[in-house]
């Protein structure tokens, strides 16, 4: 064995770096998503999905500067032309994390939302633009406040009577911290509702003073119209474990409640959001990822309602499978809970479920695969069945019938 | 120190395009070959990225340090959820002193290849691994205590 070999080899001991033991497939691995240029939904790093109530399936997807949108009549098989959001290209904050959604409300407009970077340092600002003739055409992008603050991470969410409720990732606390000469780590978290579909926005409240800056927010309505968010917190000594904030009415905020007590430590950007489904009971189910000092990997938990303590998390893997990216559906009954697990040449997604409200669970099994690169597996329901949505290559856009509801 | 620094930076060359140049993209081949043309020989390898808030406040941080240890084996490697404008990149460099460091990039979205670079790394940011000469690994998650670095590339310039 050569010298060079040797070193190579207490390389590979002392660390799990992977190195030449390992087959090299380079043009594999050279298969970037920065060599795809166009708008189109084969160059998209994110895509996210929507059941409308006439049952077609809506896609939303970003490319480096571009939001497009088509429709499906066949559950994804093929989409119809693509309609271009944000007609003067912008510098998305896009990722699996940041992605951009879109939303159906009561009347049947659709809203949708992004963020884009304003500024060379990184600052951006949330958008939203509405169809009001089924995603023909969207008016032009506005942003959800007018603070001058960065905003990221937007989610938005409907209630029966067609207002829509934003929420996102707000720096309008750091910004001050900042010019009163004080660093203050994080972000907070900040709403707004429309009463016009998305055309304007009330005044943007913050609800979560400290809270994780680089993370997805998860957003869920309960049967009562009341938003329920749960996302990356900041806590004392550099905490970032994940907070659920129930609203008690529509502008009122309930208290901070900590899911889990993970203690992970991070002074930086785990970019790495949660989940979360309100079922029609009532309970809450929260998924989400950690490398906290108490547990590492992908865990679920279960509230039997707002107010209610999380259950004992549940692994849904072991952390040396590299879990990552949960995603949970509610429907009737039944619960879904999906995630990624990556290895060295390929990524699988994995499924588990529950028939009585997530009090127990099936063991988990293998519903999709790819050697590609991949953004975050995402469930989907139309009422009636479920479908893990997944953006992958070479796949391409995939709608995976899982289960149907009880 | 310095010398010894600027001898090892001669013979091995710190490969991959330096910051200024359109970054290359981080391969299984590329990467190999890289920490090939390190073996033995101590390594930081610190990934950021241009949309990770504490990763912007640590840079400079990281530039102070180039700058003081000229020679500096520092290899960045940047990680960002969407491509990135490589003139924005070497702008952002420039500006923390890293300017002449040389700089990769991972493809959006590709979980894979960070498995093979560190199977214990999530993809959190900043990260910094402290690659002794002897192979053995410190990893570092979030923005590093400089001084624990300082301390670190000392023992390891030192027989």
């Amino acid at each position: 064995m050569s010298d060079i070999l040797r070193s190579l080899c207490a390389l590979l001991t002392g660390l799990g770096l992977f190195l030449s033991t390992v087959p090299v497939e380079a043009e594999e691995m050279a298969h970037h998503h920065d060599a795809c240029v166009g708008t189109g939904l084969d160059c998209a790093l994110v895509a996210t999905p929507l059941f409308a109530k006439d049952g077609s399936l809506w896609l939303i997807w970003a490319t480096a500067d571009q939001v497009s949108l088509a429709r499906s009549a066949d559950l994804g098989h093929s989409f119809g032309p693509a309609v271009t959001i944000n007609a003067k290209p912008l510098r998305l904050d896009t990722g699996g994390d940041g992605r951009p959604v879109v939303i159906e409300d009561a009347k049947g407009r659709l809203i949708s939302a992004f963020a884009y970077f304003k500024d060379d340092q990184w600052n951006a600002r949330a958008l939203v633009a509405t169809s009001t003739d089924r995603g023909q055409h969207f008016s032009p992008p506005h942003a959800i406040s007018d603070d001058p603050a960065s905003q990221r991470f937007p989610v938005l969410a409907a209630d029966r009577s067609g207002d829509v409720f934003a929420a996102w990732i707000d720096k309008r606390i750091v910004a001050a911290a900042k010019t009163a000469g004080h660093a203050m780590p994080g972000a907070s978290l900040a709403f707004a509702w429309s009463r016009d579909g998305g055309e304007t926005f009330g005044p943007g409240r913050i609800f979560q003073e400290a809270s994780c800056e680089c993370c997805r927010l998860a957003l869920a309505m309960d049967d009562r119209d009341r938003p329920t968010v749960l996302f990356r917190a900041m806590f004392p000594d550099g905490v970032r474990d994940h907070g659920v904030i129930h609203f008690l009415d529509a502008s009122t905020p309930g208290p901070m409640r900590h899911v889990a007590d993970d203690h992970w430590v991070l002074n930086g950007c785990p970019h790495h959001g949660p989940a979360l489904a309100v079922s029609a009971s009532g309970a809450l189910h929260a998924a989400w990822f950690t490398q906290g000092s108490l547990r590492k990997g992908v865990f679920y938990a279960r509230a039997e309602n707002a107010d209610a303590e999380f259950s004992a998390p549940m692994a849904l893997s072991s952390a040396d499978r590299h879990p990552a990216r949960p995603a949970v559906l509610a429907m009737g009954k039944k619960v879904w809970l999906v995630w990624k697990e990556t290895e060295e040449t390929r990524t699988t997604v994995r499924l588990m479920d529950s028939n009585d409200d997530g009090s127990s669970w099936s063991a988990a099994r293998i519903v999709a695969e790819t050697t590609g690169t991949s953004d975050h597996p995402l469930l989907i329901g139309d009422g009636h069945h479920a479908y893990l949505s997944w953006l992958s290559r070479p796949e391409g856009y995939r709608l995976i019938p899982l289960e149907t509801a009880q | 120190m310095t010398r010894r620094f600027l001898v090892l930076a001669a013979i091995l060359g710190l490969t991959g395009p330096a910051a200024g140049e359109t970054a290359a993209t981080v391969t299984a081949q590329a990467w190999n070959d890289m920490l090939k043309a390190h073996a033995g020989q101590p390594l930081i390898l610190h990934f950021w990225g241009m949309t990770c808030g504490p990763c912007q406040l640590e840079m400079p941080e990281w530039g102070k340090l180039a700058a003081e240890r000229p020679g500096l084996p520092l290899v960045l490697v940047e990680d960002d959820p969407m491509p990135m404008p490589a003139a924005h990149v070497a702008d952002h460099l420039g500006k923390a002193g890293l300017a002449g460091v040389a700089n990769w990039v991972l493809a959006p979205g590709d979980e894979r290849i960070r498995v093979r670079i560190d199977s214990a790394w999530a993809g959190e940011l900043p990260y910094t691994l402290l690659v002794g000469r002897d192979g053995k690994t410190e990893r570092i998650a979030g923005a590093a205590d400089m001084r624990l670095v300082r301390q670190w590339l000392d023992r390891e310039t030192t027989h």
